[in-house]
């Protein structure tokens, strides 16, 4: 409401200045010459100053003195190029008319289609004084708290979890490792910086990752998420027999209407093991899972759907800029790692259209697609 | 409610402009006095209007709103306040605010000193400008407004490009702009007269001052981008013929042109017509630079966003104006009367030639630029037109221009005498020459062409110096009375000779730097060192650092000549958090007019980083020259003569007097 008056009086502001200049208007005057003879008498001037600098010669001076002169009479004489002006009644009354429709008429409409009314000033300042329940705002009041502080352990702790849900992973990875830098290792710590790793390398297990989570399941020798990505990493590492008696393994010691036990039979079917049929009655989460609540938070298919993104993300990312040798390395493990070898081979292809064979790059392509049992022979040649 | 107001009040500017680019013009046509009156009132108000936006728009960049689109864009919380505030038009619509905002300025300028100019044409200029304020403000508030809101607000803004994260865009954009924008009070001029069929003597004492108005900021403008170019790309290099680098120096040509063509104008009333198409042709330019380097026809550091519908709005009021100019001029330019007799050899023609020149290779550049995107448009073939063909045409082309300068203010009006001239400059002339060599064997070694460059370049700068040498008469005179007639001359000469004077200086730094520049590319490791332009700088190692908003690797060099330690510098690469985007801050050293460029490479697997060092001999010159230049135009501007365009407000004051009963 506020705004809505001081928007009428900057409108009635603007039109009432246009009127007064109306009302007062300019007094009829006399065309205005006077402006052309100074100017020519000040030509005149200079003339002079010109000649006693011999920058013009006398003769030249006497000549130019003369058209001068003649327009000086001409301006000072002949007045009627410029019929002198009038003040006419009618016109001022409707243009005073027109002005004042036209001011608030094309303010309002094209405010209206335009302006946002009901929303607020919201400097960052006052947002952070009162952030509410906006979970950006507490993240950016987390970051400048930490940014202050950094080496509050337990605000990294508190962030990582939320950076990695937000799919900030370069900034959750910072968080995880500064918490384990800070308070010491934990399950969920290092368990959660494995997977922001892999969630980084398009679902690929790093060494880091592995790393993280062999760390985490030390500290809980149960931990079925832990379990699952180190056999994971067994079974991308091609090791497939040693990849299927861990998921084996993890398939026994879970409860059978575990939410991750589809997840785990795909890839018992996967490492050319046999999967029992999943169980489908959906039995409530007793207390024993809470350490893997996390890791059952996403269903398998969700999980898997998440890496394909990733992955094609990556795919349509090299198709602008081929030029990324680590991308297209990327790619191409991460469709052998996801069983699609005709994508993988064509990955490889394209990938030597920018790195030749020949090349160092090429060749780190061509090692890398006999390292993951891709036919490399044609395109060596 | 700050940011509403401020869109609001944008709105109402549209409104007024509107009726400024009407009523006025109507009541000149029917010689209504009150119509016309509201041109200078309306013309205010749309100033303080576009004001009140520009500061809301302002005021949300340093409390960092994000609930406003662009804010969110392109700044972030933590930037520093001055990077918040030049980061307003660090952006498209900003810089379209800000161009807006120069604009409005103009036209307010013009009410306030306007009030001795003849009615009909002060009301018709306003409404020029009100057509040209409103188009803008159209196209703002249509394509690029900078008030759209975002709900809900995000917590954090994406950064403003780290490139332009540098005092250069506090600096640089505002005074290209008062260059670009200031034209178009020449170019209403212009079609002012045009409409109204004759040339006022008035009109032609206007139309310089506003040229050398606009023609300083636009010299300072480009200098100073061009300097920021040098230090901030990491490139080494301080022009590039980049297409958006021609869209800004082709408006200075021709205003170059236009200052001098106004000269004879104001002067002597001779190359009225002429003068009148150069004033539509240098803002024609602006305008194109504007449609080039905001349509997204270019890809550079100035392209921001870029968006179809933009791009079309841009060449519509291109076509608009420049067209609608130009048919004007066909129309109405028969009818001008054209003005004063001269002979060939005159001040008036060298002004002739000087303008024949520039515009030639302004041409020359238009094509250049223009010529590439036509084709690719056409057959989708990709040319690159670049520094050879530039250098082969523009520079052949300034050859006879630069020899031909000091000339220029040697002759007499009307008609000169050309021995004469020679006879004064030719103490100039051997001067020129002696320095040129000398400098050729310091240097030793180097093309016969340099030799000439530079001996061109002193050219320019003893020629300068010898008109105001002859025309306060030293060496005739005795000292006391030549001094007494240096200390007379009008501030314009001296504005002439500095103006030239620094055409030379920078010429000298050009051929210099283009010359005996010299570039080293090593790998170096701590503790290694390095030779150019005769100083060695030892690599003292990176060190890691944390600003702002970004982190940083330094390298430390010490540089020394001949074993004595004269100097250290810091070199860096950087990576701006929010954007992930690296930059380099080359590190330089200025020796006297020289300076040692040193930028940081990659670094190397081994632990070593590459280094390109850079010896550029007098290359503060080009820049040094540039702000001679503006100084003489300000020097100019300052100078009496140039407030007699119209009567005196003294004169005036009397005139009032003598009609008490109205």
């Amino acid at each position: 409401m506020f705004l809505w008056i001081i928007l009428a009086c900057l409108t009635a502001a603007v039109a009432a200045v246009m009127l007064v200049a109306l009302a007062r208007g300019q007094k009829p005057s006399a065309p205005n010459r006077a402006g052309e003879v100074a100017v020519y008498r000040d030509q005149l001037a200079e003339l002079e100053r010109d000649r006693d600098q011999r920058l013009i010669g006398a003769q030249e001076a006497e000549y130019a003195k003369a058209e001068i002169g003649r327009r000086l009479l001409a301006a000072a004489g002949n007045a009627d190029t410029y019929a002198a002006t009038r003040q006419r009644s009618g016109t001022s009354s409707v243009t005073a008319v027109a002005v004042t429709l036209l001011v608030p008429v094309v303010g309002l409409s094209v405010y209206l289609a335009l302006g946002s009314p009901n929303l607020p000033d919201q400097p960052l300042a006052a947002r952070l004084e009162n952030p509410g329940n906006n979970m950006d705002i507490l993240i950016a009041k987390a970051e400048r708290h930490l940014a202050q502080n950094p080496d509050d352990g337990a605000g990294w702790d508190l962030l990582a979890p939320i950076y990695f849900k937000a799919m900030r992973l370069e900034d959750a990875e910072i968080a995880y490792r500064n918490a384990i830098r800070l308070l010491g290792t934990s399950p969920e710590r290092l368990a959660g910086l494995g997977e922001t790793l892999i969630a980084a390398n398009d679902g690929i297990v790093t060494e880091d990752a592995r790393l993280a989570f062999e760390g985490s399941l030390r500290l809980r020798p149960e931990d079925p998420r832990a379990r699952f990505y180190l056999a994971l990493a067994l079974e991308q590492a091609g090791r497939k027999d040693e990849a299927r008696q861990a998921f084996e393994a993890l398939a026994k010691d879970s409860p059978a209407d575990a939410p991750w036990m589809e997840l785990v039979q795909q890839h018992i079917a996967a490492t050319g093991g046999e999967a029992t049929p999943p169980s489908v009655a959906a039995v409530p989460r007793g207390p024993t899972t809470e350490g893997v609540a996390a890791a059952g938070a996403m269903s398998g298919a969700d999980r898997q759907e998440m890496i394909r993104g990733m992955v094609e993300s990556l795919a349509a990312r090299l198709e602008e800029d081929p030029n990324n040798l680590d991308g297209w390395l990327r790619l191409i493990r991460s469709y052998s790692v996801l069983g699609e070898t005709e994508k993988a081979t064509e990955a490889l292809n394209t990938g030597l259209k920018s790195f030749p064979a020949e090349s160092d790059e090429g060749r780190q392509l061509i090692a890398l697609a006999r390292e993951v049992g891709l036919p490399v022979d044609g395109v060596t040649q | 409610m700050i940011i509403e107001i401020g869109h609001y009040a944008l709105v109402l500017a549209l409104a007024t402009a509107l009726i400024v680019s009407t009523v006025p013009l109507i009541g000149a046509r029917r010689r209504d006095a009150t119509m016309m009156a509201l041109a200078p009132v309306a013309s205010l108000t749309m100033f303080v209007l576009v004001l009140i936006a520009f500061a809301a728009l302002t005021w949300a960049y340093v409390v960092s709103d994000f609930s406003l689109r662009n804010v969110w864009e392109n700044s972030h919380s933590l930037m520093p306040v001055v990077y918040k505030v030049s980061g307003v038009w660090g952006n498209h619509e900003g810089s379209m605010m800000l161009w807006l905002l120069i604009l409005v300025f103009f036209s307010g300028l013009v009410a306030i000193f306007g009030r001795n100019l003849p009615e009909t044409l002060r009301a018709d200029v306003l409404a020029v400008q009100g057509w040209i304020s409103t188009a803008f403000m159209l196209f703002i508030l249509l394509t690029s407004n900078p008030f759209l809101r975002l709900n809900p607000a995000p917590a954090e803004g994406q950064d403003l490009n780290p490139v332009l994260q540098d005092p250069g865009l506090a600096i640089h954009p505002p005074l290209l702009y008062l260059g670009y924008v200031g034209f178009s009070v020449c170019f209403s001029f212009a079609v002012a007269a045009l409409i109204e069929g004759r040339i006022d003597a008035a009109w032609a004492r206007w139309v310089r001052p506003w040229t050398l108005a606009a023609w300083t900021f636009l010299t300072a403008g480009i200098a100073m981008g061009s300097y920021w170019a040098y230090y901030e790309l990491g490139w080494g290099g301080w022009w590039f013929w980049d297409p958006v680098e021609n869209a800004s120096f082709m408006p200075w040509l021709a205003g170059t042109a236009l200052l001098h063509s106004a000269l004879v104008m104001e002067k002597r009333e001779a190359l009225k017509i002429w003068t009148v198409l150069l004033a539509i042709m240098t803002f024609s330019l602006s305008l194109l630079g504007t449609f080039l380097v905001r349509s997204g026809v270019l890809t550079s550091v100035h392209a921001f966003a870029t968006d179809p519908t933009r791009g079309i709005f841009i060449l519509a009021i291109l076509m608009l104006f420049i067209g609608g100019a130009f048919a004007l001029f066909a129309w109405r330019a028969p009818m001008l009367k054209s003005g004063g007799l001269f002979a060939p050899v005159s001040r008036e023609g060298s002004l002739v030639l000087n303008n024949l020149i520039l515009t030639v290779s302004t041409a020359t550049i238009l094509i250049g630029t223009l010529y590439p995107l036509v084709l690719e448009t056409l057959t989708d073939e990709k040319i690159s037109v670049g520094a050879p063909f530039f250098n082969m045409t523009f520079g052949l082309l300034m050859l006879p221009l630069l020899a031909a300068v000091p000339f220029g203010p040697m002759l007499a009006w009307k008609r000169g005498d050309l021995l004469g001239a020679m006879q004064r400059l030719y103490v100039a002339a051997g001067l020129a020459l002696v320095v040129g060599l000398i400098l050729y064997y310091v240097e030793n070694g180097g093309p016969v062409m340099a030799v000439f460059g530079i001996a061109l370049a002193f050219w320019g700068m003893f020629g300068a110096l010898a008109d105001i040498w002859y025309r306060a008469n030293f060496g005739k005179l005795p000292f006391n009375v030549a001094w007494r007639r240096l200390v007379g001359l009008p501030r314009s000469a001296f504005g002439t000779a500095l103006a030239h004077f620094g055409l030379g200086v920078a010429v000298l730094g050009i051929v210099m730097v283009t010359t005996y520049q010299t570039e080293t590319v090593v790998e170096m490791k701590q503790g290694q060192t390095a030779e150019a332009g005769g100083y060695s700088l030892v690599f003292d190692g990176m060190r890691e650092a944390v600003g702002p908003n970004f982190t940083e690797e330094r390298g430390h060099f010490t540089v020394s000549r001949a074993g004595a330690t004269v100097a250290d510098v810091w070199s860096s690469k950087r990576i701006y958090t929010a954007r992930r985007m690296p930059t380099t801050e080359a590190g330089i050293l200025t020796f006297g007019f020289s300076q040692l460029y040193v930028s940081l490479g990659d670094p190397m697997a081994d632990g070593g980083i590459v280094v390109r060092i850079w010896w550029k001999p007098f290359i503060l010159c080009i820049w040094g020259g540039g702000l001679i230049m503006m100084l003489g135009g300000f020097v100019s501007l300052s100078d009496r003569r140039l407030r007699v365009g119209a009567p005196s407000r003294k004169a005036r004051a009397a005139k009032v007097a003598m009609e008490p009963a109205e």
